[in-house]
């Protein structure tokens, strides 16, 4: 018998009554420890397992995670150790034996990184987190579980951090400690080491700030930080840890944002963002986070240095103007100082700020009504445009791209933008879309005909099979394509000898451009694909194309089959002669074609060498058309594998070139407007509209929906048909076209129209960032509902005295402007030349009446004056209320007599019985029209304007009558249907007025604002209770409007009003209107003394 | 004759003495010349429309020069040319005449329509609309067969001697309700109808006037196509003839093209900062720096 088995024989009697399996933990412990400890030992170690099992009713487990891994623990610490090690466990057990029995089947693992003399510290740190009750207990036997895991990769310190945060967030929740304790252990583990202590910290400050973060924090974090440059990592979380927590709640959002952000910027680029960043973390952590999250979108249009000029200035407001709000709102874009530094330091031109000038720079050079549009608009009608990047025409407007960027400098990505619309605009200058069928060029012989014949006699074998009969063309440019038999490859060639011919125009024509245009050409010659790789046909254009670029040493092409080249060469050159028309480039392009399709389309098995650059030769090739029958000289084709032939793509700035679409257009525009005139025009056929989209070499196949051709055919018909009936050039009727799909048309004049709305975008002023907030707020300008028609006639017959009283005043205004008439025998002056011509007649006998007296007369007055009603939802309030609100002394007076307030009370409800209770929308309304009567006596231009709305996004700006509008029944219905809606975003509001007398003619300006109370709406402040923003965005709205030469004037009935319009009106005139039922007679003796001022 | 040279350089001319000595240039656009003449033969007054800078001065300079023959007294050169400019203050008085103070006497004084009256020489009213209405009227006796004015406060009635016509120039781009010409003013003339010349005209225009060599003449010319294009799109008016010729006067003395069509265009054309870049943008790409 061994010394273990003598030992287990032992304890037999004291293991039994436990688990079943104890006795054999005992029996393998006690034998894999015999070899280490000597009798007495083992006697203390077998008792320690015992007293540890006897501890509670299920300590026995405990026990025997003891015996299990007592062998490993006592060859590893010894005696002294263990004993040391079970005393921690027992320890343990005292709170839980499930804790003591985690710790002990942790520790052989945990060896591994622990030393003996962590393993109290280890302990105690399970220990925390235990509170007695069963969450926490469950939560400390975890930790003990987790932690070898959290050892191979954390000190006992740091994991010391991470209990600290674990335990905070059992206050809060123990299933949420839970899951990240579990989950740190694999996080940690796959974080770097240099990250995993600001991991920490982070984590740490995520959790005070906002305890549920944490777990947002813990999924999300590690994904969120590999998209960071690893050796930044540290140093951005460090980061978002001090911003977290200098701002609280937002720092994990913060965090995430600026992740995400940086995630799309080059991670070479990160160390200079973070190292940014961290200087301004400083000043205002929350700058340095909207810095990193506006990165991606300033690296777009900035380069690094311009980023950090831009930044400077960012910095500045932090530093020296010690703004940090300002400077927040800066990095977050929300700025016009933050737009208008990238503008200017930006090398990138936006079409939105160069396109009035282009649009009248491209009419000019015309002589059409062209509108320049973006070339997104062109694609979203889908009528055969495909690319946003290039430039383009459809014949009746110029699409270019939404922005240029392709060089360096401001100044030259606009001579770029000018090209693009030189090139387009000559295509309608020159008469690129003219092009009729057989009419003669200047350079060419015609062969058209010729052609037709021949090609007709080809397919009439074909089609006499049963083949479907070809309906007539469409148009000249159908007629000349279908002359054929390889669409795309013609369409190519013809896009290249015209653009050519344009180009060369243009050079000629255009001296001042010549330098760019060479330059842009330069730029899409060095930019081209390579010959080599393309089919021998397709490489054909190519070096065509080159060549029309100007740059013949791009040329690359097989020395055997130079002979082609030079033909096409020398064609192509033909189109440069001045007087070149359209139609020489259609003969050019035939003849071109001949050469093409002699050629196959192979990848030319050619030695390098063969491969010729453009020679001497070449560059001196004289303009001929090629010969008929030149084809006949010997020739030896490569050898190659055949490839499918595409048009090489076009150089950016002369775009899509589709005559035929164009052609097309023009022809159902005119069709559709003869239709309206006379109705005689011989409508063209679904059929031959069918034939020529299907065979269009214009439309490429993947544009079609899959499946169904022809009704994806039928669809992109009703597009163009659509494209054809809108007029000409103004891009604003694109948004009034009701959408209706109606095959059949006529339709869309029945039918109620819907609602149209015209969006404006204005500015809003923050007070804090001392800026505008850029495009802050959209305007939604609709004509107003129409009401009933009694109330206008109702409301003048109750103020019937009233309004005979206001008009009479108003015509005693005191008029604006003076003329001076001359002779006159009786005025204010004597006009010294007519007196003294006077005396000279007298003396000489004759003109003996003294007209020598000069007078001033008023001229026609001209003013125009803008009301802006509140139409928000508190207008709604009963006047009675507000009246109680305010007239406690009132009532105050019934208490001596009751009788007095009985006979109030009774008048009141007599009153209300009558009519109903008065709103001060009501009151608005009668004011309106008194004032419109009053106005309409003397004949001032006056609109009659309200608004609200809720948020930012929606305010609502309804025309009651616009001032130039003739005053009518149905503005009349329309003042009667003046209602409460929602809020007081009064700054846009009051911006779109100004935009309104702006736009109107008149020497006097006056914008009369009424209004029940303070401005406010959704997000017009930093927070809900928040006043000031609104109160500064008000009065920046009203200086805006005197800088205008507007005068405005605040009519508020909200008694408590002084204190802010005090604020908000500074020098501009407001009232309060005390007694609020006198507004509609307040209103036009108001006016009266405001336009006479 | 009483022309009297003066010390200074200056010629101080009666102004019924002034004719035109030396050829203007002119250069014929359509048959103006011969209607002018006809007109002139017949006696049938001659109202010249059209936008400003576009030769109507010019063109009654050159007539006036023109038509000497025609009035048989070969050595005399020219027909004398009497131009009023008018304005809004042109009284009746200002035209036909008045009497001045000299000492205790008066003297009178004959206005300009009077002088031509009596000479027979060609009265031009520049810019017509500008004149008062009660002006106009005056000159109604004069347009028709009798050919007479009435001096009233001398209580005569003036034959205008045989050489004379009257002639009147009208820009109709200025219509508006207040400056318009009365019916019955308009129609006692016959219109001859000016426009800007086609290219090649203008740019030999410009050249001659100028001294700037053809190809630039046929740029500005070019540019001046453009810009007209422009018209009732941003510009009230095209850029006339006139402000090219002296656009084309800068380049001659040595200013850049850019610059000349800048001072000599450009602003001169609009204020409409937006238009002007635009126009600007036209400039550079006609011509090179």
């Amino acid at each position: 018998m061994t010394i273990a088995e003598d030992l287990t024989a032992r304890y037999a009697q004291e293991l039994r009554g436990f688990g079943a399996s104890l006795p054999d933990d005992f029996a393998r412990g006690a034998e894999g420890v015999a070899g280490v400890l000597h009798e007495a030992q083992l006697e203390q170690w077998a008792r320690a397992g015992i007293d540890l099992a006897n501890h509670s009713l299920r300590s026995w487990e405990a026990a025997a995670e003891y015996f299990r891994a007592s062998p490993g623990i006592a060859r590893a610490l010894e005696f002294d150790g263990l004993m040391h090690w079970v005393g921690l466990a027992t320890a343990l057990s005292a709170r839980s034996s499930l804790i003591a029995a985690a710790f002990l089947k942790a520790t052989p693992e945990a060896l591994a990184t622990l030393s003996p003399e962590q393993f109290e510290a280890w302990s105690q740190q399970g220990d925390r987190l235990c509170r007695g009750n069963w969450k926490s207990i469950a939560l400390a036997a975890l930790y003990f579980q987790a932690s070898p895991g959290l050892f191979a990769s954390l000190s006992l310190d740091s994991v010391g951090r991470l209990v600290d945060i674990v335990d905070q967030l059992t206050e809060r929740s123990y299933e949420l400690a839970t899951t990240c304790l579990e989950s740190a252990g694999p996080i940690f583990a796959r974080l770097s080491p240099e990250d995993r202590e600001p991991f920490l910290r982070f984590a740490r400050a995520v959790t005070r700030a906002s305890w549920a973060d944490t777990r947002l924090y813990f999924e999300r974090g590690p994904k969120l930080l590999e998209a960071i440059a690893p050796a930044q990592r540290p140093a951005f979380l460090d980061l978002a840890a001090r911003v977290t927590l200098a701002v609280g709640r937002q720092g994990f959002p913060l965090f995430a944002d600026a992740a995400a952000a940086l995630a799309s910027v080059e991670p070479a680029d990160h160390v200079d963002l973070l190292a940014f960043a961290a200087r301004l973390a400083p000043g205002s952590p929350q700058a340095a986070m909207e810095y990193l999250k506006s990165a991606p979108f300033v690296r777009t249009r900035l380069t690094p240095e311009q980023m950090r000029r831009w930044a400077d200035a960012g910095v500045e407001i932090l530093t020296t103007e010690r703004n940090a709000e300002g400077a927040e709102a800066f990095f977050r874009l929300e700025s016009t100082r933050a737009e208008e530094m990238m503008r200017a330091l930006s090398a990138r031109v936006e079409l939105t700020s160069v396109n009035t000038m282009l649009r009248m720079y491209a009419k000019a050079l015309s002589g059409e009504q062209v509108s320049v549009q973006s070339t997104e608009m062109l694609v979203d009608k889908n009528i055969g445009w495909m690319s946003e990047a290039s430039a383009t025409t459809e014949g009746t407007a110029i699409y270019l791209p939404p922005f240029v960027n392709t060089f360096e400098e401001q100044a030259a990505n606009f001579q770029v933008y000018k090209v693009f619309t030189t090139h387009q605009a000559g295509r309608l200058e020159f008469g690129s879309f003219r092009y009729q069928w057989l009419q003669p060029g200047t350079q060419t012989p015609g062969s058209l005909l010729e052609r037709e014949t021949k090609r007709r006699a080809e397919t009439a074998t074909v089609e006499a099979d049963g083949a479907k009969k070809r309906a007539e063309a469409t148009t000249s440019m159908q007629r000349f394509f279908n002359l054929f038999a390889d669409r795309t490859l013609i369409h190519g060639i013809f896009t290249v000898v015209e653009d050519t011919r344009v180009d060369a125009y243009v050079a000629r024509e255009y001296g001042g451009i010549r330098r760019w245009l060479r330059r842009l050409q330069a730029y899409e010659a060095e930019h081209r694909p390579e010959v080599r790789t393309m089919g021998l046909r397709e490489g054909l254009l190519e070096n065509l194309l080159r060549i029309s670029l100007g740059r013949p040493d791009t040329v690359r092409w097989p020395h055997a089959l130079q002979a082609h080249l030079g033909r096409a060469i020398g064609a192509l050159r033909v189109i440069e002669q001045d007087g070149a028309t359209v139609q020489d480039s259609a003969e050019v392009s035939a003849a071109i074609y001949d050469i093409a399709v002699s050629i196959p389309n192979i990848l030319a098995d050619v030695p390098e060498g063969d491969w010729v650059m453009a020679d001497e030769e070449m560059l001196s090739i004289a303009p001929s058309m090629p010969g008929g029958g030149g084809e006949g000289e010997p020739q030896m084709m490569p050898n190659g594998e055949e490839v499918a032939f595409e048009n090489p793509p076009q150089p950016e700035f002369r775009g899509d070139f589709k005559p035929e679409l164009v052609q097309l257009l023009m022809k159902l525009k005119l069709q559709q407007q003869g239709a309206q005139q006379d109705g005689v025009t011989a409508p063209l056929t679904k059929e031959q509209l069918m034939e020529l989209l299907e065979n269009s070499a214009e439309i490429t196949i993947n544009e079609w929906a899959e499946g169904d051709l022809a009704s994806s055919l039928g669809m992109f018909l009703s597009n163009l048909e659509k494209e054809a009936g809108t007029p000409a050039g103004d891009p604003k009727q694109k948004g009034q076209q009701p959408q209706q799909d109606q095959p059949g048309g006529g339709g869309a004049d029945e039918g109620e129209l819907p609602m149209r709305i015209d969006y404006f975008f204005y500015d809003e002023w923050d007070f804090r960032a001392a800026d505008y907030r850029p495009r802050w707020a959209r305007v939604g300008e609709r004509l107003s509902d129409e009401g009933d028609d009694d109330f206008y006639e109702e409301t003048l017959r109750k103020y019937h005295g009233l309004v005979l009283e206001t008009r009479r005043q108003f015509e005693l205004m005191r008029p604006e402007s003076f003329r001076k008439i001359k002779k006159l025998e009786d005025g204010h002056d004597i006009d010294l030349d007519d007196a003294i011509e006077f005396h000279v007649d007298k003396k000489a006998g004759v003109g003996p009446i003294a007209r020598i007296y000069s007078r001033r007369n008023k001229v026609e007055r001209d003013v125009a004056v803008a009301f802006l009603l509140d139409m928000s939802a508190s207008t709604d309030e009963e006047i009675e209320k507000q009246r109680q609100k305010y007239d406690k002394d009132d009532n105050d007076d019934f208490d001596g007599d009751p009788r007095k307030y009985f006979q109030w009370l009774a008048q009141r409800r007599a009153r209300q019985a009558i009519e109903p209770p008065k709103r001060i929308i009501d009151l608005e309304k009668e004011s309106t029209v008194l004032v419109v009567e009053a106005l309409e006596a003397i004949g001032d231009a006056y609109g009659i304007y309200g608004f609200s709305g809720y948020g930012r996004e929606n305010v609502e700006y309804h025309v009651i009558k616009d001032l130039g509008e003739p005053f009518d029944d149905r503005v009349q219905r329309r003042i009667a249907k003046i209602e409460p809606i929602r809020s007081t975003r009064m700054g846009p509001a009051i911006r779109h007025t100004i935009h309104k007398l702006n736009e109107y003619d008149a020497k006097v300006k006056i914008l009369i604002l009424v209004s029940d109370g303070r401005p406010q709406d959704h997000g017009y402040g930093r927070d809900r209770t928040e006043k000031e923003y609104a109160v500064h965005d008000t009065k920046q709205a009203l200086v805006e409007a005197k800088r205008d030469g507007i005068t405005p004037f605040l009519i508020t009935v909200d008694k408590e009003g002084h204190d802010y319009l005090k604020q908000m009106c500074d020098d501009i005139g407001y009232e309060v209107v005390d007694n609020i039922e006198s507004l509609p007679r307040r209103l036009p003796t108001l006016y009266r003394h405001l336009a006479a001022e | 004759m009483t022309t009297t040279e003066q010390a200074s350089g200056f010629k101080q001319i009666q102004v019924e003495d002034f004719r035109i000595t030396q050829e203007p240039y002119y250069l014929p656009i359509h048959d103006e010349v011969a209607l002018f003449e006809a007109a002139y033969d017949q006696k049938v007054p001659v109202l010249l429309k059209g936008p400003t800078g576009s030769g109507k001065t010019r063109f009654v300079e050159y007539m006036s020069w023109k038509l000497h023959r025609h009035i048989g007294n070969v050595d005399e050169e020219g027909v004398p040319l009497i131009t009023v400019a008018c304005h809004e203050d042109l009284t009746a008085s200002d035209l036909v005449g008045r009497y001045l103070l000299e000492g205790d006497d008066t003297r009178w004084i004959d206005g300009p329509i009077t002088r031509a009256v009596k000479v027979g020489a060609i009265c031009y009213l520049d810019e017509i609309v500008e004149a008062r209405k009660d002006t106009t009227v005056l000159i109604h006796p004069l347009t028709d067969y009798r050919r007479l004015l009435p001096v009233e406060k001398r209580g005569e009635l003036l034959e205008a001697a045989p050489g004379f016509l009257l002639v009147m120039s009208y820009n109709p781009g200025y219509q508006s309700a207040l400056k318009d010409l009365k019916h019955s003013t308009r129609q006692r003339f016959v219109a001859i109808e000016f426009n800007y010349p086609p290219r090649d005209m203008e740019a030999e225009i410009i050249h001659m006037e100028s001294g700037v060599d053809r190809a630039i003449a046929q740029d500005l010319a070019k540019l001046a196509e453009k810009v007209r294009n422009l018209k009732e799109h941003g510009l009230a008016e095209g850029v006339s003839t006139r402000l090219l010729v002296y656009a084309g006067k800068l380049m001659a003395k040595g200013i850049s093209p850019r610059r000349a069509c800048q001072t000599g265009v450009v602003w001169a054309l609009t204020d409409d900062i937006e238009v002007q870049r635009s126009i600007e943008e036209v400039v550079t790409s006609i011509f090179d720096e």
